[in-house]
């Protein structure tokens, strides 16, 4: 009696997960079919020849494909270093201290995520050239750190809100300074959560298209430029090998996060 | 973490600085552009010049690729840089018009041996913008209907007979509007070609705004039509969805139709047709702007790539392209069934007759703003 | 040293690097807006208007429909994941929900272009499973796309905070409201929900700021007018070479965001004082 309870209970579970697989790994399989797919077009309902020769391309020495990995991947670690840098003290004054304007300053780190980039792009890109920026990795590192600060700031204010003052308190009862209570107490719990952003950045700057052309092309060269002119030309077979390129650093990075990643933070965010 | 920071930051500075010789090529287009570069055209260049690297960067297709290009140049001019970043850029016939009236390009035909191979009207002016001695043309294309033999038994030759048929067959034409790239926007121009009278006066000019009130009627049929056409993702979705036999008929560019054609995206089997009063074509232009940093190594790598012999082997033979050098030349140099392969649907007379210019720069714009506030909204 | 200053201290170096590098060049740009033949005047607002307001209202409405739906399906989702009894299921669910979030938007733009198409792979394999027959296909490739785009694309970041959320709580709450008999529907509603509601607002509005910036999703599936507000400004540049009116929809999508992120602002500096 008890395991036909067990297995009818399965029967919506199974339902539902294997809804939600489809919808997930549908769109996913797609993805994975034109990355072997040779030919392909209607009435076939799978491809008619599969194989490797767009990864020969792709992965030829003027392809620049593994070039442009390991560029992407260096920039992306770059924007969360610097971005966290820059969100760890004001994510910690923003959910500690009593600030002025403190709705109007979170609100002014949302900007560059909300207005719609493209016309702003080239006068970004005329500064950058007056202060001899383009085509440097510092530069196209402070466009996207610009786009991810959004996302590290306000998790990192949730980070910081979410701890108990009482520990800090305890601290500074005990006769540490300021700073050492910080950086003993407060920055180790607070330090998943600053990981959690990690992630979001890490991803926003890694897909980043736009103000990489601008600001770094043709010196620095990234995998979404690479992925640009095939995916939005419709040459879906280079545009899937090189976003099947982009998801082993972004799983990868997501792997060493989760180890890191506490829930407790995560409901803090943005309050 | 501290040293994994140093080693990140040492290594990006030992990544980014240029090489001695690097020729930095840009190029609106789909990825085939890249592709010829990368794989047929850099190569070739590199083994003809020791020590040189071509270096390609795509910046996207269709007008917003060449954009893209255009907003580059204007930023560097605007910040006032000695040596620009871009050796060479291949654009859209479009955007050649500002590039030239803003002074961004070096006048450099009759300095390279292919320059008088060049005789086409369309080298000389770019939409009402005499831009003469500043472009070599990299190819022409051509916007043409491209459809599926197995649903349409006898194609419609002329857009009167476009109209007939798919009022017979709704929802089985498929254009991308104007909003989703070029295809669609040719398709608009010819269709006003052929409804609204004098399409000599739209590509030659001079403008005169009183002509729009012309087009009304023709906006208003168009507007009919289109509730009966299909839309389609822009130029790539209109491939796309005809690769699937969701529609039957649709415009494409000629080149990306064959491209699509080659990487097996297309069923062999989908034909061209170019309908009656004809649809507009453009080339793509190379260019060098006056202020390039390696201006002999672009004059010498336009010059190759606009050679009877690049043009023949690259752009005809490879790619299916029409020839942007005038066409005896690289007819010379092939024989007659590649040369013929050009032809296979649509025909040298065909071509000639309905291979029409786009308006010129006011008319296009005053086009499509007509299309968007009749058609559109 | 005071502590507002200290505060305004730590601050600074953040709003520097996004007041220096994006409001600065942004300034021109919004200027831009207002210049009419150089002078000051609303004639790009009006012509904004006058052609895309349809394209507004759409943007609005497909973006916050598409919020709805991701709100409750990261609901969903972070409630089973914190009440499921299952811990096999629990387990498969948190593995699978989260693959879309390292897809980059324009290649979920292309592969659900193939796979939303009338004929395209999702329609092939409900017909190869006999759900679907032939004649009853359907494309998506219209606003249904858009929305189906985003969802897919943002369930996951919603989710992804929105479970750490839930399971940060207190669970004697949830228990004891489980042994006097309460549903787990009615716990997830009346226990859980208001407690996380503060994240699920805030993921949701960074998610509403994105999906307002994405161009290539509504390039690559909608075909139809109206379409979404960046897709017109591309299009304003890139055919007309008009920065005036592609400004002007770009202030206007400004706007938007910053109201509705400021609705919550202020609801939460409420709380934080």
């Amino acid at each position: 009696m008890r395991t036909t309870m067990i297995d009818l209970k399965w029967i919506p579970r199974a339902l539902g997960l294997g809804l939600l697989a489809f919808a997930i790994f549908g769109p996913l399989t797609n993805l994975v079919l034109w990355a072997v797919a040779e030919k392909w077009y209607f009435p076939h309902a799978l491809p008619l020849q599969y194989g490797f020769s767009y990864w020969v391309s792709v992965f030829s020495p003027r392809g620049n494909a593994t070039t442009s990995l390991t560029m992407s991947v260096i920039i992306a670690c770059l924007t969360v270093i610097f971005s966290i840098g820059l969100a760890v003290p004001a994510g910690y004054a923003l959910a500690r201290l009593k600030l002025p304007f403190r709705g109007a300053i979170l609100l002014v780190l949302l900007i560059p995520q909300a207005f719609p980039n493209l016309p702003v792009y080239v006068n970004i890109a005329r500064l950058f050239y007056q202060i001899g920026l383009n085509g440097t990795v510092v530069g196209v590192v402070l466009v996207h750190v610009t786009h991810g600060l959004v996302y590290a700031v306000w998790i990192a204010t949730a980070a910081f809100s979410a701890i108990d003052r009482e520990l800090e308190e305890a601290a500074r009862s005990m006769g540490a300074s300021a700073f050492r209570t910080f950086r003993d107490v407060t920055l180790p719990i607070a330090a998943p959560g600053l990981l959690a952003s990690a992630v979001f950045v890490f991803l926003e700057s890694l897909d980043e298209f736009t103000g990489t052309y601008f600001v770094g092309a043709p010196d620095i060269s990234t995998l979404p430029l690479l992925l640009y002119t095939a995916g939005s030309g419709g040459n879906y077979q280079i545009a899937s090998i090189t976003a099947l390129i982009l998801l082993v650093p972004s799983i990868a990075f997501m792997l060493v996060i989760e180890r890191f990643l506490r829930a407790d933070v995560l409901s803090k965010v943005g309050r | 973490m501290k040293t994994l920071a140093y080693s990140l930051i040492a290594l990006g500075l030992t990544t980014s600085p240029l090489m001695a010789e690097e020729l930095t090529v840009m190029t609106a287009g789909d990825q085939n552009m890249v592709d010829y570069i990368n794989d047929y055209l850099g190569p070739l260049f590199e083994k003809q010049n020791p020590g040189v690297k071509v270096r390609a960067v795509g910046t996207g297709p269709g007008d917003a690729g060449s954009q893209k290009i255009l907003e580059r140049f204007d930023a560097q001019a605007g910040a006032n840089v000695p040596t620009w970043d871009t050796d060479v850029a291949v654009v859209h016939e479009k955007f050649v018009g500002p590039m030239v009236e803003k002074h961004y390009l070096e006048k450099y035909r009759d300095k390279i041996e292919s320059g008088k191979l060049v005789t086409r009207e369309n080298a000389k002016m770019a939409l009402g913008t005499n831009v003469d001695g500043y472009v070599m043309p990299m190819f022409n294309s051509q916007t043409a209907l491209a459809y599926n033999p197995a649903l349409v038994a006898t194609p419609p030759k002329s857009y009167e007979e476009l109209v007939a048929w798919a009022k017979e067959h709704p929802k089985q034409f498929g254009y991308n509007g104007i909003k989703g790239g070029a295809s669609g926007v040719s398709f608009v121009m010819g269709w006003i070609y052929a409804f609204a009278g004098d399409g000599d006066k739209l590509q030659q000019g001079p403008f005169d705004a009183a002509e729009a009130e012309k087009w009304t009627p023709a906006f208003a049929k168009l507007k009919e039509f289109t509730t009966n056409a299909t839309l389609t993702p822009g130029n790539a979705g209109t491939l796309d969805l005809l690769s699937r036999g969701e529609i039957a008929i649709g415009p494409v560019w000629v080149d990306m139709f064959y491209s699509w054609k080659a990487t097996g995206k297309l069923p062999p089997d989908m034909k061209l047709v170019l309908p009656a009063p004809g649809m507009p074509g453009q080339p793509m232009h190379y260019t060098i702007p006056e202020k390039a940093a390696h201006k002999d190594l672009a004059e010498k790598f336009v010059n190759l790539a606009t050679s009877p012999e690049v043009q023949a082997k690259g752009i005809v033979e490879r790619f299916n392209w029409y020839p942007g050098i005038d066409a005896q030349h690289v007819q010379a140099k092939l024989d007659k069934a590649t040369w013929d392969k050009l032809f296979t649907d649509i025909g040298p007379a065909d071509l000639a007759k309905n291979g029409k210019a786009f308006p010129i720069a006011p008319y296009n714009k005053a086009i499509l703003e007509a299309y968007e506030r009749q058609v559109g909204n | 040293m005071p502590i507002p200053l200290l505060g305004l201290l730590l601050v600074t170096p953040a709003l520097v690097i996004v007041l220096a590098l994006f409001v600065v060049p942004l300034v021109s740009s919004i200027t831009g807006a207002f210049a009419v033949d150089g002078k000051f005047g609303f004639a790009n607002f009006h012509k904004a208007f006058e052609l895309y307001s349809s394209d507004i209202v759409f943007t609005i409405v497909i973006i916050s429909l598409s919020a709805v739906l991701i709100a409750l399906l990261s609901i969903a989702i972070g409630g089973y994941l914190t009440l499921g009894s299952n811990p096999r299921a629990v387990a498969i669910l948190r593995w699978l929900y989260r693959w879309p979030l390292f897809v980059p938007f324009i290649v979920v733009g292309q592969i659900l272009r193939t796979f939303l198409a009338k004929n395209g792979l999702m329609n092939s394999m409900l017909m190869q499973l006999g759900i679907l027959t032939p004649m009853q296909t359907t494309s998506f490739l219209d606003w249904r796309g858009i929305v189906i785009a985003f969802v897919w694309k943002q369930t996951p970041f919603v989710t992804l905070l929105l479970a750490g959320a839930m399971a940060s709580l207190d669970r004697s709450m949830i228990e004891s409201a489980r042994n006097l008999g309460a549903s787990r529907l009615r716990i997830l509603i009346e226990i859980i929900l208001p407690q996380v509601l503060p994240t699920l607002l805030v993921g949701l509005i960074l998610s509403f700021v994105t999906m307002m910036s994405v161009l290539s999703v509504p390039l690559m599936i909608n075909a139809q007018s109206p379409t979404m507000i960046t897709a017109s400004m591309a299009f304003r540049i890139n055919a007309y070479g008009d920065y005036g009116v592609a400004n002007a929809l770009g202030v206007i999508s400004l706007l938007t965001t910053s109201l509705v992120a400021w609705v919550y602002l202020r609801q939460t500096m409420r709380e934080h004082r």
